[in-house]
């Protein structure tokens, strides 16, 4: 299950130049890119559900980027960012550090820092979506559990074994044994070890 | 203000302690020839007093053991008079003495440290306002520095492609010919603003401003043990200036004096800074020292910003000192000083009467 969406780069500063430039640059690599001069027009953009990255700079006008990143926090919007800053300022960037940014480059950045940096940001971003969308999978199929497979699972979850799980539930051995194989089909999942661990995903220890 | 420091770096503390000597001897004098029950003694007090307005503590220290002692004496040396009557004279008078000295020492120390903390806060004032100057001004160029070298990067890469792009390549190009104009725009207007037409300038008197910057530098001075020696030509004409400009300039060249000297023993780091009339119309101010000088080479470069032989230090100094002197219509340049050392001569035009009728005018 792979991401094959086409990545996209967001670029947030207030200098036109280094935009325009930026966008020139990230063109020639054949990515998406989508720029602008403040956070606000970046919130008000509707942003496509693609495998993303933020190239944020620090100091702006409006709103600086190190408070836009705990905004983002705040909101619930996870995307990773990569910090461009005309001050190499070390406390800032040991916070924004500290708040997950992907980097923090100085200006002027060496372009293979930046590119890197980008490369970095849009993995962590694929494999985050991908995360997401497996947990979403997991979700809609152990909804689909009956209510008897669901009893079973939660005994699993916790290492009980078949004949303590058929007392339990007062039922026979047979019939628990029965019910697990279907979990195993429904969840796809290939061995105890991978259910238990979807079991741990799901919450149910 | 300045008058006060200029007496006193001339020297002419002299005039007072003679008349301190004069005061004592002539107490001593009274004391010894009076009876043991005239408390005479107690005057030395008032010398005491006097002292401490224009001594250093151990001045004031020093000519307090000498009141202590001539009280004593006196006591000893009187012949007529209640035995008694004496013995309790000296002893408020010697009790008298002693208090007086602790007070005023005590508030000496205090208006020193007062003096010490505000030269120090002048000092980190100055040099945190040009930190704060250099790093705006770092990031002025920055902004279109960063834009340049991503543009650079965009060009290579679609001349770079399997199939050239030329027509982004071209846009990347003119791009880079913008940002770097952009770039040297804010270099001028630096440049501009160094030049001082922003700064009201004002008519100095070229000795006052090198005592201030001397007042300013005492501290360094001070810790580092040198000799400080000053010959000012009195009744200079007048330049026109910026105050603080100028004193900074003093500052820095007393600075580097100071550290060029500090590899030499003690009692002979020595530092002579002088005024003079140069020519007609210029004055100058000198800053000489007998430290290991300048290779002969280098004396231009050393008023390039960041050329410095130091370990720490931006090599700023004598780069910004350069430019205050240039926005002053003056000439800054080093020489090689005989035997040994460095000096450092600024010159400046002297105001012309015909400008000085004009800014009277002014508010």
């Amino acid at each position: 299950m792979t991401d094959e969406k086409k990545p996209m780069v967001f670029v947030i500063d207030d200098d036109k130049a280094l935009r325009d430039g930026l966008q020139l640059l990230l063109e020639s690599l054949s990515l998406d890119v989508a720029c602008f001069a403040s956070t606000r027009e970046f919130m008000a953009f509707a942003r496509p559900d693609v495998p993303s990255c933020l190239v944020l700079d620090v100091r702006m006008p409006v709103q600086n980027g190190l408070d836009f990143q705990q905004q983002l926090a705040r909101d619930g919007i996870d995307i990773p960012i990569v910090f461009i800053s005309g001050h190499g300022d070390i406390p800032i960037s040991v916070r924004a550090m500290k708040a997950g940014a992907i980097e923090f480059l100085s200006k002027p950045f060496r372009e293979q820092e930046l590119l890197d940096a980008i490369d970095l940001g849009l993995r962590r971003d694929r494999d985050r979506r991908e995360e997401v969308a497996r947990n979403a999978a997991l979700r809609a199929a152990y909804a689909a559990l009956s209510a008897g497979e669901k009893d079973v699972l939660a005994r699993v979850a916790r290492g009980l074994p078949n004949r303590q799980i058929a007392d339990e539930l007062g039922v026979s051995e047979i019939t628990v044994k029965v019910r697990r194989g279907h979990i195993m089909r429904k969840l796809s999942a290939a061995t105890l070890a991978d259910l238990v661990e979807m079991a741990i995903t799901l919450g149910l220890r | 203000m300045e008058r006060e420091q200029l007496a006193a770096y001339a020297g002419s503390n002299r005039l007072v302690v003679l008349l301190l000597a004069a005061l004592v001897l002539g107490i001593f004098a009274i004391d010894t020839l009076t009876d043991l029950e005239i408390a005479v003694a107690v005057l030395y007090v008032a010398v005491i007093l006097l002292s401490a307005r224009s001594l250093r503590p151990r001045g004031t220290l020093v000519l307090s053991g000498i009141c202590l002692t001539a009280t004593v004496l006196s006591f000893l040396l009187t012949r007529r008079g209640s035995l008694d009557a004496g013995l309790i004279n000296c002893g408020l008078s010697l009790f008298a003495i002693a208090a007086t000295t602790y007070l005023s020492m005590s508030a000496q120390m205090a208006a020193s440290a007062e003096r010490q903390a505000r030269a120090r806060l002048a000092g980190v004032t100055r040099a945190a306002a040009i930190g704060e100057l250099g790093a705006s001004i770092a990031h002025e160029i920055n902004q279109p520095l960063a834009a340049l070298v991503v543009y650079g990067n965009a060009g290579l890469r679609w001349l770079g492609a399997p199939s050239p792009n030329l027509e982004k390549t071209q846009e990347a190009l003119e791009a880079i010919v913008e940002q770097a104009g952009r770039a040297g725009d804010v270099v001028n207007r630096i440049r501009s603003l160094a030049g001082g037409t922003a700064v009201p300038f004002q008519p100095l008197a070229i000795n006052e401003v090198v005592a201030e910057g001397i007042a300013l530098a005492r501290e360094g001075l001070q810790a580092a043990r040198v000799n400080l020696h000053t010959d000012f030509t009195p009744e200079l004409p007048e330049i026109l200036g910026d105050r603080v400009q100028l004193t900074q300039v003093v500052l820095n060249l007393i600075a580097n004096a100071t550290e060029s000297v500090a590899g030499l023993s003690d009692g002979e780091r020595n530092v002579f800074v002088t005024t003079r009339r140069f020519s007609p119309d210029q004055l100058a101010f000198m800053v000489r020292d007998n430290g290991a000088g300048i290779a002969p080479g280098k004396l231009d470069q050393v008023f390039d910003a960041f050329y410095t032989t130091k370990a720490t230090g931006m090599g700023f100094g004598l780069a910004i000192s350069r430019t205050f002197v240039e926005a002053h219509g003056g000439k800054i340049w080093a020489e090689q000083s005989r035997p040994q050392g460095a000096l450092f001569v600024v010159s400046l035009p002297v105001v012309s009467p015909n400008e000085s009728e004009t800014r009277r005018d002014e508010p």
